[in-house]
């Protein structure tokens, strides 16, 4: 019966429905400049979400863990295989994420007797020199989203990942509002917690094009930080080291956070 | 559905592969074909590398000659490499073995560290050295690939700094106070015994400047009597390497700080 166009379109779209749903209740990531990096921010209950990819590349993911697991160790197989037979140099997201990870997403995704990703990831790359940082969002069907300028888009200094979309519509046009050029990482982190409780807040409300008021974001916010566990960490824009992953730890990060 | 021809579950294996595992699945491993019979050919191999325990750490040291029978090849080779933040790895024998080597255990390092989400072990990255050298044998039995590393890292359990040294099979040795490898670590060993023995105080108990003092001199004598050892070419202002492996992370130091000591001290 699936070799009927009709047939293979409706099963298409059983799929995106049945993972959408499975992704829905995800918890945000923000990723954004700021004066000496990148920093990537969430909250979280359970396993870690942010992870290091290469010497300037990380991820955050939601989905099902298995799967998340596969793509991070693809990414990560490819990164260190290509970085150890040319240069770490050569190493890019643009290249690893539109000839490798997206091809390998839509394959699975419209093989419809096979499984599957379950999973959404951000993607994000340190610039070199000069050259702006890439933020740059992978769906389950392989579809790419990058913060770099579009039709009527300007070019953005931050990604973010939601579980939908319109919770990640919303935080996308609350960091478009932000002005957080060349700040420090404190108040990066700060801005990150507000667009991460903006992301939070729309994923179990209806579809809104108005934002939450800054009273709504501070409460929330605070309500979610005592429950859940921090997650951030930094790409180092400063060290002279080829590797520019930190880690921040939720103990260093709490006071900096909840001292309001 | 066909269930029958459904892929098998993987077996469960202990995380992912490890680094040279994945660079052999994928026919990138940096091996050289080995064949039978012997090739012998002028090779570049000889130099001297030595370290020591002192008050503030490992000090690892070596020359910047690298040699083919009696020509000298090169006189600003780096022989002392940074692994990772925390392990040096000083190398003796053909270069061409020995910096890809380098470059596998490095490489092994970070990638275990993102694909495990740690660090790797203290004895899991002396051990890695060891399983790189032991799959060189081939060349080693040939003759045409043999390299004799030492490896000094900072055990964070202990919070000290450890040194070892490997023979040309991979076997690893703690060294208690101190290690060299290479054309010119006779003298090294044997100067380093005797300041370690009769010096005014043992090597551990040495400060930093004592000890650079210590490397530089031992260095120099060792390049008196041995020809493929570099000694210091002040006209063309080229030193040996010295870096310092502690809690810290590592320290280098640099030819001006190099060039001050000599000229005061040494020279």
């Amino acid at each position: 019966m699936i070799e009927e166009p009709y047939r293979w379109v409706e099963a298409i779209a059983n799929r995106r429905e049945y993972i959408e749903h499975q992704l829905g209740g995800g918890s945000p990531i923000v990723a954004l400049s700021f004066k000496e990096g990148i920093v990537l921010f969430t909250l979280g209950r359970e396993r870690q979400k942010l992870f290091e990819i290469y010497d300037r590349i990380a991820m955050g993911a939601i989905g099902h863990p298995g799967d998340i697991e596969r793509l991070r160790m693809m990414a990560l197989e490819l990164a260190s295989t290509e970085g150890f037979v040319r240069s770490g140099d050569d190493v890019s997201l643009r290249r690893l994420a539109t000839y490798s990870l997206s091809s390998v997403l839509k394959t699975a995704f419209e093989q419809i007797y096979g499984a599957p990703y379950l999973a959404r990831m951000l993607f994000v790359e340190l610039g070199r020199g000069d050259l702006p940082d890439l933020f740059l969002r992978l769906e389950y069907d392989g579809a790419i989203h990058t913060n770099g300028g579009g039709f009527g888009r300007a070019f953005e200094e931050f990604g973010v990942l939601s579980g939908n979309a319109s919770s990640t519509a919303q935080m996308t046009r609350f960091l478009q509002e932000q002005n957080f050029a060349n700040v420090s990482l404190e108040k990066a982190l700060r801005v990150a917690l507000e667009a991460w409780t903006v992301g939070h807040l729309a994923l179990g409300a209806e579809d809104s094009m108005e934002l939450p008021s800054s009273a709504t974001i501070a409460l929330h916010a605070e309500e979610q930080l005592t429950a859940a566990s921090i997650e951030a960490a930094v790409l180092d824009r400063s060290t002279s080291l080829p590797v520019t992953w930190r880690l921040l730890t939720d103990a260093a990060l709490r006071p900096l956070l909840q001292s309001r | 559905m066909d269930f029958a021809n459904l892929p098998a579950a993987p077996t469960a294996q202990f995380g992912p592969e490890d680094f040279p595992a994945l660079l052999r699945k994928r026919g990138i491993y940096p091996a050289l074909p080995v064949q039978a019979g012997h090739a012998p050919f002028l090779q570049t191999e000889a130099t001297t590398i030595l370290a020591f325990k002192f008050a503030g750490g490992v000090l690892v040291a070596g020359d910047r000659r690298a040699t083919a029978g009696n020509l000298v090849v090169y006189d600003r080779a780096d022989k002392v490499l940074e692994i990772d933040r925390f392990s040096l790895m000083a190398i003796a024998g053909v270069p061409a073995t020995a910096w890809e080597m380098a470059r596998v255990l490095e490489h092994s390092f970070q990638f275990y560290r993102r694909s495990q989400l740690q660090e790797m072990s203290h004895e899991g990255k002396v051990r890695a050295l060891s399983k790189l050298l032991r799959d060189n044998l081939g060349l080693v039995i040939q003759g045409v690939g043999v390299v004799v590393p030492l490896f000094a890292t900072f055990d964070p359990l202990l919070a000290t700094a450890r040194l070892y040294f490997y023979d040309a099979m991979g076997a690893q040795f703690e060294a208690a106070d101190y290690a060299a490898s290479g054309s010119g670590s006779g003298a090294v060993r044997s100067i380093l015994h005797y300041e370690n023995t009769w010096g005014a105080r043992p090597l551990r108990k040495r400060n930093e400047a004592e000890a650079v003092l210590i490397a530089l001199r031992t260095l120099e004598t060792a390049a008196e009597t041995d020809t493929a050892t570099g000694g210091v070419d002040r006209r063309g202002r080229v030193f040996p390497i010295v870096k310092i492996v502690s809690e810290k992370g590592i320290v280098t130091f640099s030819d001006k700080q190099l060039s001050k000591i000599f000229k005061e001290k040494v020279s």
